[in-house]
């Protein structure tokens, strides 16, 4: 079984450089999509719909290829996620007290 | 026997010694990048709960930023990451010439963007005189880009260590957990700065 294994793994560590390579040229076409999608004439809601869904796309990109989660064990994954979870959260529950009629600062507009 | 294939040999995603399996510097990496997380979601949450309620007065951030800047130093931060995951890549094959190469190279775009941060900074406080200390913009905008300057700062340091200690012959293939920890850190500076471009930035210009 570890013999079978090594070729595998040794192809792997080959594949790796072009697929680091496509990873960060699509990247840079994300980053570019994003920049042109500011400009648009859509509905504003679509717009920031769009550009969440492309830096969600590429925070993914960047931990599982660049970030080797992919590869590693899952607890990795697990122990990420715990903390960017909990700063979501954070961030949601934030955002929903200071949004609330009630927070609206008396010296705002 | 080579050391190409001595790299072959060693499984770099499991460590056999560990109860969990996981290397202990790369599960001690993990857990500190999952708590500047939440670090980094509070400082964002911030600049959030600003845009919800601007107070009056406040400048436009449209009229104070650059995109085209801002574009050109995350453009940069990517490639960075690029170079970086390449130097993981080197040290797990053994190759350290090409391990140096390109740790260097991110080396020069931590730096470019560093660059870019303080003419950016420079250019807001005496054009547009935006400090922190003017309005709540710029409270927010400079205590969350400035501390992820810093992290980046931070990182460009890290890594010229590790490229001035690679030449003193004591870093191997075997050591390639201490190379791929620090690329984890540079990894999430860059998804912060995915988070930032586009919560920051790119938001303001809708």
């Amino acid at each position: 079984m570890t013999h079978a294994a090594a070729p595998s793994g040794h192809a792997l560590e080959q594949s790796k450089f072009e697929l680091f390579v496509e990873i960060a040229m699509l990247l840079a076409v994300i980053t570019g999509i994003e920049i042109i999608t500011v400009y648009l004439p859509f509905a504003k809601g679509l717009l920031v719909g769009a550009l969440v869904a492309a830096s969600v796309v590429k925070f993914l990109f960047v931990i599982f290829i660049f970030m080797h989660l992919r590869w590693d064990k899952a607890f990795c994954t697990v122990l990420f996620f715990i903390g960017l979870i909990l700063a979501g959260g954070t961030m949601w529950a934030l955002v929903q007290l200071f949004g609330a009629a009630a927070s609206v600062p008396l010296s705002s507009p | 026997m080579s050391s190409t294939a001595a790299a072959a040999t060693i499984d770099h995603h499991h460590d056999p010694s560990t109860a969990t399996g996981i290397p202990n510097k790369k599960l001690l990496m993990w857990a500190f990048l999952a708590s500047d997380c939440m670090f980094f979601g509070c400082l964002i949450s911030t600049h959030l709960i600003y845009r919800l309620h601007p107070p009056p007065g406040v400048p436009a951030a449209r009229d104070v930023f650059s995109i085209e800047l801002t574009s050109f130093s995350t453009f940069i931060l990517l490639m960075s990451s690029l170079m970086m995951a390449l130097a993981v890549n080197a040290i797990q094959k053994g190759n350290l010439k090409s391990l140096r190469a390109c740790l260097a190279t991110t080396i020069l775009f931590g730096a470019i963007f560093l660059g870019c941060q303080v003419y950016e900074f420079s250019h807001f406080v005496s054009e547009k005189h935006l400090t922190i200390t003017s309005n709540i913009l710029g409270t927010t905008f400079y205590t969350l880009t400035g501390t992820h300057g810093l992290h980046v700062l931070i990182g460009v340091i890290w890594l010229a260590s590790m490229l001035a200690y690679s030449f003193t012959g004591r870093l191997t293939e075997k050591d390639s957990i201490d190379v791929e920890s620090m690329g984890l850190y540079w990894h999430f500076v860059d998804i912060v700065w995915i988070v930032i471009f586009t919560v920051v930035y790119l938001l303001e210009y809708l």
